[in-house]
């Protein structure tokens, strides 16, 4: 392995010297790099046939990796060899990377340049995210925000009624409790009631609904808020689902299958997750499962889930590049991927139409992605997040699975952090 | 004989006459082009580069020893490092030791030795990522063939991956499965012992016990210093594919070994000179750990003395 990453290093080295040595064709051929499942590149594949369509003088060549992580790995060894795809969509929680780096180039002065869309046609906590250092740099797709998927027919086995928009912290825990059950009686839990992952992005919407804060200044964060009352408490609310309450799979059971997976085979009655999972979720043939807001505390809150579309700084086509950009974020564009139930879309006019909310698909619920956008929050956007998310998800996923205290993960999570947000603070 | 057969063939076919010298270096060239590229080069770029600041994206510059300082402040450097060491003082005297056993086990022929020894070699030739994901079903502690197994006997099912000390374990076992090249090259270096020394010992009056020590280990040893420093060095890079498929250096960093971390800091840190400088500090401590044998126990040269 250890060669492999040093050939990887090489073959760096050399795509570097080639596309010094090579002057680019001057053609009207761009590149278009997404990461997803195969039910996400049939909609991508759409949208860039319909495009072709519109614009036959551009030809789009889609390049797809399914793994977000390897994705990464692949964009840092195409922007260090100097060869990037020319359109680019990213997370807004991974963007900054790139963005800070030189690597992206603006998009501010195209949208406003643009006849075809403009900001204010977006919801605007999509553009926010995309927004760095007083500069638009990705055009959001979607605004999928973290729902509840529930099992129905389980909840009609049990006899529990369904969630409601508003249910609360305590409806959400009577129905886990009911639902979490040892059907063959062998000592071992058959049915979960609920699954969560524990990381910060699953834990930061409970510390808003408790009323807390995830970082000190959302534009200059310093650092995470964890040992506030409110992020505390609710920090422990979410561990007690499995230290406590048992509502939710332990390590042991984690580790045996995935809550996703349990979800899949009709075993779990409530997972946790964006509207990514819908592509997927809408092959399930033997149970009706429908989506509910998360439940709320003190106040009602869920957690931004956005991609962007990027162009590369080098791109040597900037106006074809920018033109397919606009075109996927267009009313026509957004339809089509959102079609395939892959996204919110972030055009306020797409999420209000019915590809979108068509009726026959599930979930039927699929207004409240749109009913619960002034509840959500975001991440701050900064270069050393991808860290921050890992090193303090580490430390939840402790406590989450009994292995430290609340308090203990919240103080190495505090301390472990400190450098990625200094990275931030000394540069600017 | 050798060199004979290479002259006539060279003469007689490409009827062009190259002193042999000459013709080992032209048959090395393509060997030593692929060093060149895929060794040489790459090891001195990561040499400059961890030395430099560099993101991926952008371009590298000097910081002279700026990755050095803050790798070594680092505690989780200083846990991956020590997770390695951990690692290479289980594994390789337990890879040897069963290399070693399996060698002299099937050493002679007898009934279905063909089969016993392809089955000892087999997992060795199973690719790394295809190999890792059969333990993690194996290590499934509910499903996993393994707890199955150790429920039915009665035993106690441990948790495997979700436990520090039990996943750390699991990637010790799992790699002393693939022994296969050190038991080839000490079956080789078994038949190397001549029969005599075995026989007159006999007539001498030595038991089994005594031949194995008297003779077989200290001929063996040549070839046991040999495989303990490959082993050393395969074992350190080869943590990497279970770690990273398996555990993803959980729970709770137990089993983040260096080239784990040396993955992770550039691959989504994008901090490719801190990857380059811990990839040079994890050489230099393996180097370090070689030296210590050698001047421990020296290079075993008894095979001479013989």
């Amino acid at each position: 392995m250890f060669h492999r990453f040093i050939q990887g290093l090489f073959l760096i080295s050399v795509l570097m010297i080639i596309a010094a040595c090579q002057s680019k064709q001057e053609d009207n051929t761009i590149s278009f790099s997404i990461f997803g499942d195969p039910a996400e590149l049939a909609a991508y594949e759409d949208l860039v046939a319909a495009f072709s369509e519109a614009h036959p003088e551009i030809t789009v060549q889609l390049q797809h990796i399914p793994g977000q992580s390897d994705y990464r790995q692949r964009l840092a060894a195409d922007f260090s060899s100097g060869e990037p795809p020319d359109v680019i969509l990213l997370n807004y929680r991974r963007f900054a990377t790139f963005a800070e780096q030189g690597g992206l180039e603006p998009l501010g002065s195209y949208l406003a340049n643009s006849d075809l869309i403009q900001e204010s046609d977006f919801f605007q906590v999509a553009i926010d995210s995309f927004y760095m250092d007083g500069s638009l740099w990705c055009i959001p797709q979607n605004i999928s925000s973290l729902v509840v998927y529930y099992n129905k027919d389980m909840f009609d086995a049990a006899n529990v009624p369904y969630p409601t928009n508003d249910w609360t912290h305590e409806d959400f825990l009577a129905a886990a409790r009911a639902l979490t059950r040892d059907v063959d009686g062998d000592g071992r839990i058959d049915e979960y009631g609920a699954s969560i992952d524990p990381s910060i992005f699953r834990l930061a919407p409970i510390i808003w609904q408790f009323g807390g804060q995830l970082v000190d200044d959302l534009d200059h964060p310093t650092r995470l808020m964890l040992d506030t009352p409110q992020a505390t408490a609710a920090f422990q609310w979410f561990v007690d689902l499995q230290v406590k309450e048992h509502v939710v799979p332990d390590a042991v059971a984690e580790s045996a299958e995935e809550g996703e997976s349990r979800f899949l085979n009709g075993r779990l009655a409530m997972y946790f997750n964006s509207r990514r999972g819908v592509p997927t979720y809408r092959t399930i043939t033997n149970f009706d499962w429908d989506v509910a807001p998360l439940p709320r505390g003190q106040q009602a809150a869920s957690i931004l889930h956005s991609d962007g579309y990027c162009m590369a700084q080098s791109t040597q086509n900037k106006e074809a590049a920018w033109t397919f950009i606009e075109f996927a974020n267009s009313t026509a564009g957004q339809t089509i991927v959102a079609q395939s139930g892959r996204t919110v879309p972030s055009l306020i006019a797409v999420a209000s139409s019915p590809a979108f909310l068509n009726p026959d698909l599930p979930p039927a619920n699929s207004q409240i992605y749109i009913d619960t956008v002034p509840t959500l929050g975001r991440v701050p956007t900064m270069h050393t997040w991808v860290g921050i998310e890992e090193t303090a998800g580490n430390e939840i996923e402790r406590a989450f699975y009994g292995q430290a205290t609340v308090q203990e993960a919240i103080e190495s999570a505090l301390t472990l952090t400190e450098s990625f947000f200094d990275q931030v603070n000394t540069q600017n | 004989m050798l060199k004979e057969q290479l002259t006539r063939f060279s003469t007689r076919k490409l009827s062009v006459r190259m002193p042999y010298s000459a013709q080992i270096r032209f048959f090395l060239l393509p060997y030593l082009f692929g060093t060149l590229i895929l060794v040489i080069i790459p090891a001195v770029a990561t040499a400059l580069i961890a030395f430099t600041d560099y993101k991926a994206v952008g371009l590298p510059t000097f910081v002279g020893l700026a990755n050095f300082r803050q790798l070594m402040g680092s505690a989780l450097v200083r846990l991956s490092l020590r997770n390695s060491v951990i690692y290479l003082l289980l594994a390789v005297p337990l890879r040897l030791l069963g290399a070693l056993t399996l060698a002299l086990l099937l050493q002679h022929r007898r009934r279905f030795f063909g089969l016993y020894r392809a089955a000892v070699y087999i997992p060795t030739v199973i690719p790394e990522a295809a190999y890792a994901l059969l333990w993690l079903w194996i290590f499934n502690p509910v499903y996993g063939p393994l707890n199955l197994f150790l429920g039915w006997l009665g035993l106690p099912a441990p948790a495997w991956l979700t436990e520090p000390t039990t996943a750390r374990l699991a990637i010790v076992i799992l790699s002393l499965f693939q022994i296969g090249e050190g038991f080839v090259v000490l079956l080789a270096g078994l038949q190397n012992i001549p029969r005599s020394f075995y026989e007159s010992a006999k007539v001498d009056g030595a038991n089994s016990w005594q031949s194995f020590w008297q003779i077989t280990l200290p001929l063996l040893s040549p070839w046991l210093m040999l495989l303990t420093f490959r082993d050393l060095i395969m074992s350190l890079q080869n943590t990497f594919t279970p770690s990273f498929m398996i555990t993803y250096g959980g729970p709770y960093y137990a089993t983040t070994f260096a080239p784990l971390l040396i993955y992770e800091l550039a691959f989504d840190y994008f901090e490719l000179g801190l990857a380059a400088a811990l990839l040079i500090l994890t050489y230099v401590l393996l180097g370090l750990i070689v030296m210590g044998i050698i001047n421990i126990v020296g290079l075993g040269g008894s095979a001479d003395e013989a």
